[in-house]
């Protein structure tokens, strides 16, 4: 058995670099033609938001590459809520929900807010504040948002709590989870299309590991790079301060590396101070036109 | 802090005056905590006001310590060798002169004074627990929380309510290019 486990291991881990060259590919293919890479029975209209104008132009940086997961291996939205409600119901089976209600409500406010500014402002968004000293925040696909307490208690304005949510946000748009369980299943399964995973709820399980380990792993750091400079422009997009984000990061990154609460965000993450050099080049000097924007320190609910 | 004397003297007794002490003696620390530190990671000059083209009254060096009295979206207002003035807030990193995790704590406790986040601090005393890699590896699937869970969404239209009282304003802003293909743009 164990040895049955080992070989399979073993050929996940030579299937690896095909699995990269596989997805490179595509990705090329996407860049030169992004919009010939869409088929119409796959993919959903409204990943390009019509309503607005503002989110209208999803990501420059990677154009195609969330488009070509739901493309290319078929995920529907409803296959990608299954998946979401799954990493969720274990989070918060690890961590509950904050019994305070107004809380609560509130958090789904300036999330949904923020949201509608994103590529994805049709999906059914939910937020939370989970029982759980840690820093952190966790996003998972279908638009589940969840800031534990610890972050939440260190926020000191409202601008602050959009740009957290928002950069949660900006994995959900990129579809950063879904295209990281793609490609573990590439790894160990060969070309075996992940939507074949999602018949019953122990395959859906079994696709995203034991528990909520997703989180665990976390993503590649590019991706956090980019979930950051997506969150400065949708809080920004949503009227706030563009800088809450990065004063986040900062209060952060002055918490000792060796605190406990900072532990698996600082294993999971880039470090603030990286994330925020890499913050201050993309952003530059673009958001000093930025007026009237607002950091709505008052209305910040209060913790309990 | 009202609130937090109140819970205080619900307690009684001597406990409460040797809380309300520890308390007092927060506030203090706190106020010394407002000369928060910071060392500039680059070379960057000190405006007069905390926007681009306000007078330049005089230049951080790289690894220079500042002493951080305020920030206003993205630029901290800071006292650096006796030059008081603006400085991109992205050029300054935040942390302690002590170098010591007793500052830290001070910078922790100073959210207190402020009013703001005394909640972070009690939080981390109530032993709520952290969230840790094997915690969330052995997590079970709580379909009952995950229900109260997606019953807190709203719909767009609270959410666009929600913003019209806060005075937000949607404005249009094209996503940022990403450090490689950024000369594509």
């Amino acid at each position: 058995m164990k040895i049955g486990t080992l070989i399979c291991i073993l050929a996940g881990l030579m299937l690896a670099t095909g699995a990269q060259a596989i997805d490179l590919e595509e990705l090329r293919k996407a860049l030169e033609g992004p919009k010939q890479q869409q088929p119409s029975d796959q993919k959903p209209a409204p990943e390009q938001p019509g309503g607005q104008a503002a989110p209208a132009e999803p990501a420059k940086d990677k154009p195609g590459l969330s488009d070509l997961l739901g493309a290319v291996r078929g995920v529907s939205p409803e296959e990608e809520t299954v998946i979401g409600r799954q990493i969720s119901g274990n989070l918060l089976g690890a961590a509950a929900l904050v019994k305070d209600a107004k809380l609560q409500a509130y958090v789904n406010r300036v999330g949904r807010w923020v949201a509608l500014q994103s590529g994805r402002p049709e999906l059914k968004w939910t937020f939370g504040v989970i029982e759980s000293a840690d820093i952190n925040a966790f996003a998972a696909p279908g638009g589940y948002v969840f800031v534990t307490r610890g972050l939440y208690a260190r926020l000191q304005d409202e601008a602050q709590l959009a740009g957290v949510l928002a950069h949660e946000v900006g994995h959900v748009q990129q579809k950063h989870h879904l295209k990281l369980l793609q490609q573990q299943q590439l790894l160990s399964a060969g070309s075996s299309i992940l939507a074949k995973k999602l018949k019953d709820k122990d395959s859906v399980q079994r696709l995203i590991g034991s528990g909520a380990e997703i989180f665990a792993r976390g993503l590649d750091k590019s991706a956090e790079f980019e979930a950051d400079r997506i969150g400065v422009v949708l809080a920004t997009r949503a009227g706030y301060d563009p800088y809450g984000l990065p004063a986040v990061l900062q209060d952060i990154g002055a918490v000792s590396k060796d605190a406990g609460s900072v532990a698996l965000l600082f294993k999971t993450h880039p470090h603030p101070d990286e994330r925020l050099a890499q913050l201050s080049e993309a952003m530059g000097e673009r958001f000093d036109r930025v007026k009237g924007a607002r950091n709505l320190p008052e209305r910040l609910y209060p913790l309990k | 802090m009202s609130k937090d004397m109140s819970r205080v003297k619900r307690t009684g007794g001597a406990f409460a005056a040797t809380v309300a002490l520890a308390l007092s003696a927060v506030l203090t620390l706190g106020a010394l905590a407002a000369q928060e530190t910071g060392t500039a990671l680059k070379p960057d000059d000190i405006k007069a006001e905390p926007f681009k083209d306000a007078k330049t009254i005089g230049r951080v060096a790289k690894g220079d310590r500042v002493e951080i009295l305020a920030r206003k979206s993205g630029w901290l207002q800071v006292n650096a060798g006796g030059k008081r003035g603006w400085v991109r807030m992205l050029s300054v990193r935040r942390g302690q002169a002590a170098g010591t995790d007793v500052g830290k704590e001070v910078g922790g406790i100073a959210g207190i004074a402020t009013g703001r986040a005394g909640t972070g601090q009690v939080v981390s005393s109530t032993g709520v627990r952290g969230l840790s890699e094997e915690e969330l590896k052995e997590a079970k699937f709580d379909e009952a929380e995950l229900q109260r869970a997606e019953a807190l969404a709203v719909a767009a239209a609270d959410a666009k309510a929600f913003a019209a009282q806060g005075k937000l304003v949607a404005r249009q802003l094209a996503f940022l290019p990403g450090p490689k293909t950024g000369a594509r743009q």
